[in-house]
């Protein structure tokens, strides 16, 4: 019967599930995301007039950005594992920046293209639903 | 973008075929066969853009413009969504240089791409200023002479006769311009450019203008020359008459063989005009002396130019050094001959003759009477004299700039001397006199093939004889004796040179045969 039970009412698992799979798609999604937001902002600067002024703050953020990104994964990763709320609580905090920075890809670039726009706006979906699967968890392991 | 129309060049008219124009009216476009600017767009790398299309609708009578406003798309998903670079897609208006971004400016378009000249991509800067602080008070020919605020002035004429203060001297360049000038008595002290002080005002950089020498010019046109030369002048009214009025300026420049300006002089003619006078005349000159050297007016630099004069001298006997040239010949060092004057009478134009000048062949004579009591020897002697002058030079300038101490420069006068009788006379007790004097110069181009310079290479005088037959007293035989001056070109072509053509070296390794060898 504990058997039974077991398969029966998994809630003494706590690791979300479906958050385990999106942080899984999350990071080969950015993997993607990365390499062609720098293939787009390598031919922006050929093909538009980019001065250093301007180019360089993109990059930085960009670079800036899959650093958190890694970080933010792995935290959440390992919270999500290990069922602790304060990984997963220090990875929503750097999805905020996440969130900020994708953001910024977005409006703030110096040249916002049409597939600049698909990319984030697929990233932010993404982050979004994360977010909120992360707040279920915390709930759940807090609990 | 409905107001941008690339095809309205006139102002306030209708331009054919542009159907964009807003100075055209319905019944202008009735006429047009097609549009010459189909659409008016921005940049079509924007996802979604305003686009004007014109068209004309043939079909119906009359034509009609139609104009229509869209939204054109840019399909491809790398079109610019937005931008956040104020400059994106238009050219950005370059700054304009106040005194505050000078220095800023000038560190970012002095580097090599902005330079004029090709060469100086690689140089190094460094060895390029120390020349360059030489060059700051060097002239070069040409160059316009610079005075305190500005350059040195020798009003000219531009397309009328008024004088316009607007032409710079430049240096080395002698000039003479004549140019007329409004003046008026009551003006009399109010315009700058009839008193001196306007031609002395300015010096020459850090040489001051001295004055040389004042002539002062009568009302009836007689000159005196005033023996104190340092008083300024300025037009005053006298007795209703304008007196110290600048007919003329003589600017004589000194300068060294750095280029540099050491001595600046001016020389004045000074006249009077009266109430009637509305105009005058005034005359400018501009002339350049090597420190150190006596002028001799040079004839070409360094080919000779076609109209100036053939210089020539004679070295002085019995100096078996090389030695300088003298010019005794004439006052100036001139190749002459003899002249043609206009009663065609030898005996009575002595010593009338006319400098030989480069590239001009000339022809001159004159006609000789003689009768039956002329004796031989002093009839050849004379003769002689007319048609040579009365010293003839040995050594005629090779260039136009040849100096006197360079010998080696000097082309030495070949004589030759043939007789027009062709048979010949066994019997030598008749008289022989010359007829007429050849003077052929050769000359070759010499230098580079863009700016070849003229340069005499030979110079041969022929004398020709003829005989003298003796004649029944009491008659008279005129005889005409000529003189002429050929000029031939002997340069020889240029030949086109090519490379040679490339050979195929080919050597095999010495193993090639190996296992054979």
């Amino acid at each position: 019967t504990s058997l039974l039970r077991e398969i029966l009412n998994s809630s003494y698992q706590l690791s979300s599930v479906p958050l385990q799979i999106l942080f899984y798609i999350n990071g080969i999604y950015y993997i993607f995301y990365f390499l062609a937001t720098l293939a787009m902002i390598v031919y922006k600067s050929e093909v538009f007039s980019y001065p250093d002024d301007f180019l360089t703050p993109d990059l930085a953020l960009l670079f800036i950005m899959a650093i958190l990104e890694v970080l933010r994964l792995y935290l959440g990763s390992k919270g999500n594992l290990t069922e602790e709320e304060a990984p997963l609580g220090l990875s929503l905090a750097i999805t905020v920046g996440s969130v900020i920075l994708s953001v910024y890809f977005l409006v703030w670039q110096t040249y916002v293209l049409k597939a600049d726009v698909i990319l984030n706006a697929l990233l932010l979906f993404t982050y979004g639903l994360e977010s909120v699967l992360k707040v279920v968890a915390i709930a759940a392991f807090v609990s | 973008v409905a107001k941008l129309c690339v095809c309205d060049l006139l102002v306030a008219q209708c331009d054919v075929n542009c159907c964009c124009d807003p100075d055209c009216s319905a019944a202008d476009f009735s006429l047009f066969t097609t549009c010459s600017v189909p659409i008016v767009t921005g940049d079509n790398r924007l996802c979604s853009q305003k686009a004007a299309i014109y068209s004309l609708d043939v079909e119906a009578n009359p034509p009609e413009r139609i104009f229509k406003l869209i939204d054109q798309v840019n399909p491809s998903v790398f079109c610019i969504h937005a931008t956040n670079y104020k400059e994106a897609l238009s050219f950005s208006s370059p700054q304009m240089p106040t005194s505050e971004n000078f220095d800023q400016l000038l560190k970012e378009f002095e580097s090599a791409t902005f330079s004029a000249e090709p060469g100086s991509w690689n140089m190094n800067t460094d060895a390029q200023s120390p020349s360059d602080a030489n060059e700051t008070y060097r002239y070069e020919y040409g160059v316009p002479i610079q005075t305190e605020d500005a350059f040195l002035r020798l009003p000219s004429p531009v397309v009328s006769s008024w004088c316009s203060d607007a032409n710079p001297a430049g240096f080395l360049v002698n000039q003479a311009t004549k140019c007329t000038r409004s003046v008026s008595v009551e003006k009399c002290g109010n315009i700058q450019a009839v008193s001196m002080l306007f031609y002395i005002n300015s010096s020459v950089l850090a040489v001051n203008i001295t004055v040389q020498s004042v002539v002062v010019q009568s009302l009836n046109g007689m000159w005196t020359l005033l023996n104190s030369s340092d008083v300024l002048r300025l037009p005053m009214i006298l007795d209703e008459v304008c007196i110290n009025i600048v007919l003329g300026v003589s600017y004589h420049i000194t300068y060294t063989d750095a280029g540099e300006i050491i001595e600046a002089a001016a020389s004045f003619v000074l006249g009077a005009i009266n109430k009637e006078a509305l105009s005058i005349q005034q005359s400018f000159e501009i002339s350049f002396t090597q420190v150190n050297t006596k002028p001799v007016p040079l004839s070409g630099n360094p080919g000779y130019v076609v109209g100036l004069p053939v210089r020539a001298g004679f070295r002085p006997q019995g100096y078996p050094f090389p030695v300088e040239i003298f010019f005794n010949t004439n006052k100036y060092g001139q190749l002459t001959i003899l002249k043609s004057t206009s009663n065609q009478d030898c005996l009575a134009a002595q010593g009338a003759r006319t400098p030989v000048l480069f590239g001009y062949n000339m022809v001159s004579g004159c006609k000789l009477r003689i009768t039956a009591a002329v004796k031989c020897q002093p009839l050849t002697q004379t003769l002689l004299d007319l048609l040579k002058g009365q010293t003839f030079p040995e050594y005629v300038a090779s260039f136009g700039n040849s100096r006197a101490q360079d010998v080696l420069d000097w082309v030495p006068i070949t004589h030759f001397q043939t007789s027009e009788q062709r048979i010949y006379n066994t019997f030598q007790s008749s008289c022989q006199i010359p007829i007429s004097l050849e003077i052929e110069v050769k000359w070759t181009k010499y230098g580079s093939l863009v700016n070849p310079q003229a340069r005499i290479v030979n110079v041969t005088a022929t004398i020709t004889t003829t005989t003298l037959k003796q004649l029944p007293s009491g008659r008279e035989r005129t005889i005409p004796i000529t003189s002429s001056v050929v000029f031939t070109d002997i340069s020889s072509p240029a030949e086109p040179g090519y490379k040679a053509w490339p050979t195929i070296n080919v050597k095999l390794p010495f193993d090639f045969f190996f296992p054979f060898v």
